[in-house]
């Protein structure tokens, strides 16, 4: 067992690491953890999501925009591709749900749907991502195939945004207990709730933001020993 | 005293000569569906037609009283000619607008093919350009409208390669920036050289949503200068989304007007250009024209007008499934509460 205080050095760099987007010392310290017999998920939650959330304060303070948070996921991604692997536990490995993400047709951009894709891959959810441009009734099909609890649903344009309306109907007409999450730059509250979402966010930045918020609330869950789902 | 016509009303007010009353225009897409309608066609088919795309354009301006028409409607047109595709959406239903299947995957694949300029869609925008000069002549001001070099970008490469590219790899990114500089100085020039009224740089993927005011300072405002430099008056700069902290930095690029969707605090921007800059802005046209009662309209234009605009514009193009008794009361009550000077343009 690695001794508490060569833990939090390791967690500290994996967590400097996301908030200085150095790909390469996250890299180093994944593998450090895994071969110092360091706990995955205690690598994920406590050094990648954390360097996240303080990434996210950044954001707050307009210190950090999207192009050093998309380098910061990158630095994420790098450790989390190393660690995932080598979850324990079934609650560590997915256990806490699915999740049906794309992009709605008529739009092409998606740095907001990989930034809410990068909260559930932290989180430990199972992500089955449609991509962008994606015909409406994918999302249902996809829904029903997985059987998945949350659809997330990205717009960065209006005039795409009606779109979602149509889905969200679609959807809960054959499952109403599905949550469904909206986000994109011309989606406001009224819109989400208008449309009868379940939580939206209204731009790359503000995903992360609302995606940063979510991992918090699990690390605590986790941290009082509560079951996270 | 007569009355002037929209397009002299258009062109003065651009000259900021006084004007008779407030122009109802824009710089951005005005087609809507009852045009569509009228002309017994799809949405999807009228991007591919110069006479559609003309056609549909006057016909809107007919219909609802609008000082001008301009086009083209979707933002693929350049995208197209230089090769990545274009998606039209035949068998969607309702409105959905074109969008660019195949980007570049890297800077590096980057090459702009000679005559790039003539390919596509390009000839038919041109000519949906001349058809509007040769019959909407004196009729309406015909606006025409570019993407900026960074919003177009971001349609012929993957965003994300350029924002993380403009701290990693800054030279590349440069030279990326100067080629699509180049193609919208030509694509604008081609269409000032037809004798459209007004154009508009629509620069609308750089607000501070996604980049810092220091970043936009570097990688979105030389190459902006640089347009307004090479482009005739009247010029305009739109930029969606966050913009209240890049104000100043926006009208140091040269444009004649300056115009922000309705995220801008347009009391505070007022205050940071001054009187002596046209001010556009800046409705949300999907919750003003689609979403509201018709009643609530005319509260929504009076708030612009009294924050400081010149001319009332709509923060992005209008979708087109407009509430007509809406664009009704904001065409009146631009007419009627603008009757008073504005900031930058007296009356006559």
């Amino acid at each position: 067992m690695v001794s508490e205080e060569r833990r939090q050095e390791v967690l500290k760099s994996l967590s400097e690491g996301v908030v200085e987007y150095r790909e390469d010392q996250v890299k180093d310290s994944a593998n450090a953890a895994l071969e110092e017999g360091m706990d995955a998920y205690d690598a994920i939650m406590n050094g990648l999501a954390a360097g996240m959330e303080i990434v996210g304060d950044l954001y707050d303070r307009q210190e950090y925009f999207v192009p050093e948070i998309l380098m910061c996921a990158d630095a994420l991604y790098a450790g989390l591709d190393i660690l995932k692997p080598h979850l324990k536990t079934a609650s560590d490995s997915g256990a806490r749900g699915q999740v049906v993400i794309g992009t709605v047709q008529g739009d092409v951009h998606d740095i907001g749907k990989n930034l809410i894709k990068m909260m559930f891959d932290v989180g430990g959810f199972t992500v089955h991502d449609l991509g962008r441009d994606v015909p409406l009734e994918k999302f249902a099909e996809e829904q029903l195939r997985t059987d998945a609890e949350i659809v997330a649903l990205s717009a960065m344009m209006t005039t795409t945004m009606m779109g979602m309306k149509k889905v969200i109907h679609m959807i809960k007409e054959k499952n109403p207990d599905v949550a469904i999450m909206l986000g994109g730059a011309p989606v406001t509250r009224d819109v989400a709730k208008l449309f009868g979402a379940d939580g939206y966010a209204e731009s790359a930045g503000n995903a992360v933001q609302e995606a940063i918020k979510m991992i918090g609330q699990l690390r605590k869950l986790d941290q009082a020993g509560m079951p996270a789902k | 005293m007569a009355a002037m016509t929209p397009r002299e009303r258009v062109q003065k007010f651009f000259r900021r000569e006084p004007v008779d009353a407030m122009p109802v225009f824009s710089g951005m897409g005005l087609v809507t569906i009852q045009a569509i309608n009228k002309m017994g066609i799809r949405f999807a088919q009228v991007h591919g037609s110069a006479d559609y795309l003309a056609r549909s354009a006057m016909t809107s301006a007919d219909l609802f009283g609008f000082d001008s028409v301009i086009v083209p409607y979707d933002m693929c047109t350049m995208a197209e000619a230089m090769g990545r595709g274009v998606t039209v959406y035949e068998n969607a239903e309702g409105v959905l607008y074109p969008t660019v299947p195949d980007k570049w995957t890297s800077l590096d694949d980057v090459k702009l093919e000679e005559g790039w300029i003539d390919k596509a869609r390009m000839p038919k925008v041109e000519e949906a350009f001349k058809i509007l000069l040769k019959e909407a002549n004196g009729k309406y001001a015909v606006g025409a409208w570019v993407l900026g070099p960074f919003t177009l970008g971001g349609q012929v490469i993957e965003l994300d390669l350029l924002l993380k590219g403009a701290a990693r790899d800054r030279a590349r990114v440069e030279a990326f920036m100067d080629k699509m500089t180049d193609a919208v100085i030509d694509v604008a020039k081609r269409y000032q050289a037809l004798g459209v009224d007004y154009m508009n740089v629509r620069e609308m993927g750089s607000g501070t949503d996604l980049l810092s005011p220091r970043m936009w300072k570097q990688l979105i405002q030389p190459y902006l200068k640089r347009i307004f430099d090479e482009l005739k008056s009247p010029k305009i700069l739109h930029i969606c989304g966050g913009t209240d902290l890049i104000v100043d930095l926006m009208n140091d690029c040269g444009a004649d007007a300056l115009s922000f969707d309705q995220k801008n605090n347009l009391v505070e921007t007022r205050k940071k250009i001054g009187n002596d800059v046209i001010l556009l802005g800046n409705f949300d046209p999907w919750d003003t024209l689609c979403q509201k009662e018709a009643a609530d309209v005319p509260a929504v234009m009076k708030a612009c007008i009294d924050a400081g605009v010149d001319a009332v514009w709509p923060g992005c193009d209008i979708w087109p499934e407009v509430k007509p008794e809406n664009v009704a009361a904001w065409v009146n009550t631009v007419r009627e509460y603008g009757k008073k000077p504005s900031p930058a343009v007296g009356r006559i």
